[in-house]
């Protein structure tokens, strides 16, 4: 499925700022798996992912997907076929084109036909049973503006247009970590629906390590741009996020820190 | 009656650029200063081939040569990463020689007795012919570009000058959006200037200055007279008409041509920084309370 191998990526290479974000990552991905990875500030969680999605060319390393080199492959091609999500409610929608022409460019992904009509009836009824699937009531309101809706509304809506068609892999990064608690376990909801519903291969750094441990089949954890921990199996069915925390120490010789960190 | 009918008409003409403007600045959210270049290239490349007995041919020309000229600036922008302010002004001011080229190096010519695409309409319906033919080419040009915003093309533009972010994480080439909404832009602005100079019969080297300035102006009175109808593209021919209907007002009561520029140029600053001026007033007045009921 997706295979990473020794992957390095170095920021500002030769200049007093040069700061080596990766070194030498390497990650298979099994089809079907949910990984949640956790580490501190700084550790290399998003830059990962922006390797995988093509926001950075890597400096080292190749990655495949599915068996096909996407390493040089242009950010906008390799979305086709990975969904992502950012941190930042605003950055997933068009704040001033209404939810259902959001939806619908989402829904245009894998179509070629430019010139066809935007929004057909068939789309719009599509963009509606997807909407209900949400449970917010949204369905109702597929002409308003994107910008006039909640931070949690606008997640909950970018979730669906990247899993509009189903993607061959999903990037979460900490995409509930701008929601106010009770928002953020309802989108973390919809997310583990979604994925298990159509058994997406997932991807999801979260600051919360009770999350990491409970979502999802496997968890990476991050240090200075290395994989220092890879829980799967029984030996993560039956680790508490006290255990991680000493497993931490013990890797790294300090205490984990991350400045959003939940240990609830 | 022939200030409101003349207004109408150039309304009308310039209307089509205040919508490449809409495009560039409204949809795709880049100030394009091409506009002032490429106006004029289509008015250049529309009299030469009227000269030459092709009027249709030269309307038509005239938009595929500003679609060109956006296709530059949008060349600049995303590959050569040339902020898009400056890439405008260095098309624009390449455009000039290429302009004066176009011309045969006259930097002004006329078309006299020649045909044009309202002659025949001129015969048929007398004074009415020109307004005819202008709403004719308007409601055309409306309904093609409104057509287009909806399509799967058109939302993907729109997407692009709303939320950049976005554009880039989805599959949609955020580079080719810009390349197509400048064209079009561009296409529509030369479409423009290729009208008026057959209604006008002559064109000038420097009649392009300033129009990003006039379009913008024009672009605002849409909004505000008529915005809230959500047809936009409507708007902007009305706002056009508005203004110009304004302009020869202005120059009835003789007010000097050259103060036209300056106070178009004022009214455009004060419409966009309207919100700005508006919070800075309400801001002092707080002050001014807060000062008061603390006694200082
Ligand atoms: N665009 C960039 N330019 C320069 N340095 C960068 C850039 N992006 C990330 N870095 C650096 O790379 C390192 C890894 O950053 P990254 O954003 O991947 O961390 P993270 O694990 O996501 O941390 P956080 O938990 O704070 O989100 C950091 O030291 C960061 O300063
Ligand atoms: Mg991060």
């Amino acid at each position: 499925m997706l295979s990473v191998n020794n992957i390095t990526k170095i920021f500002n290479k030769k200049t007093v700022n040069e700061r080596v974000a990766l070194e030498n990552v390497s990650l298979q991905m099994e089809p079907g798996e949910f990984i949640t990875i956790i580490g501190g500030n700084g550790a290399g969680k998003s830059t990962l992912l922006n390797c995988i999605a093509g926001s950075y060319l890597v400096d080292e390393g190749y990655i495949l997907l599915d068996g096909e080199n996407i390493t040089f492959q242009k950010e906008h091609k390799r979305a086709r076929y990975i969904g992502r999500l950012f941190q930042d409610p605003l950055k997933g929608t068009a704040p001033n084109m209404t939810i259902e022409e959001n939806m619908a460019l989402a829904y245009m992904r894998t179509a070629k036909k430019p010139f066809s009509i935007g929004i057909s009836k068939k789309d719009r009824d599509y963009i509606r049973t997807r909407l209900e699937s949400l449970g917010l009531g949204l369905e109702n309101r597929m002409k308003t503006k994107v910008g006039l809706l909640s931070g949690g509304q606008r997640q909950a809506i970018t979730l669906l247009m990247a899993t509009m068609t189903t993607p061959k892999l999903l990037l979460l990064d900490e995409h509930t970590a701008a929601l106010d608690p009770a928002t953020a376990e309802k989108v973390l909801e919809l997310t583990k629906q979604i994925v298990r519903e159509n058994t997406i291969t997932t991807l999801m750094i979260t600051h919360n390590i009770a999350s990491a441990l409970d979502c999802g089949n496997r968890t990476l954890m991050m240090e200075q741009g290395k994989i220092i921990l890879d829980l799967q199996g029984e030996q993560r069915g039956s680790m508490t996020v006290e255990d991680v925390l000493e497993l931490f120490r013990q890797k790294s010789n300090r205490e984990f820190d991350n400045d959003r960190v939940l240990l609830s | 009656m022939d200030l409101f009918l003349g207004s109408a008409e150039q309304g009308l003409i310039y209307g089509l650029l205040t919508i490449g403007i809409y495009i560039s600045y409204r949809i795709l959210n880049v100030a394009d200063l091409t506009v002032d270049g490429s106006f004029t290239t289509g008015a250049a490349v529309s009299i030469m081939l009227t000269l030459a007995g092709h009027p249709v041919l030269g309307i038509l020309l005239a938009a595929v040569a500003g679609a060109l000229a956006g296709i530059v600036t949008a060349f600049l922008q995303t590959k050569l990463k040339i902020q898009p302010i400056l890439a405008g002004i260095l098309t624009m001011t390449a455009l000039y020689t290429i302009n004066l080229a176009i011309m045969g190096n006259r930097p002004n010519m006329s078309l006299l007795y020649q045909e044009t695409i309202f002659t025949g309409i001129d015969e048929a319906l007398g004074r009415w012919g020109e307004l005819v033919f202008c709403l004719l080419i308007c409601v055309v040009c409306v309904a093609l570009v409104s057509l287009f915003l909806h399509t799967r093309l058109g939302l993907s533009v729109r997407a692009t000058g709303d939320n950049e972010d976005m554009v880039r994480s989805s599959s949609i080439n955020a580079d080719l959006m810009k390349f197509i909404g400048l064209a079009v832009a561009n296409a529509l602005v030369a479409l423009s200037g290729a009208v008026l100079c057959q209604y006008q019969q002559f064109t000038d080297i420097s009649m392009g200055t300033g129009m990003v300035v006039i379009a913008l102006a024009s672009l605002v009175i849409g909004e505000v007279v008529f915005g809230w109808s959500k047809l936009m593209l409507a708007a902007m021919i009305i706002g056009t008409i508005i203004y110009r209907l304004i302009y020869a007002l202005a120059l009835q009561v003789e007010i000097p041509v050259m103060y036209m520029k300056l106070v178009t140029a004022v009214f455009v600053i004060l419409a966009i920084s309207y919100p700005v001026i508006v919070d800075k007033i309400k801001l002092h007045s707080q002050k001014r309370r807060t000062n008061h009921a603390i006694g200082q």
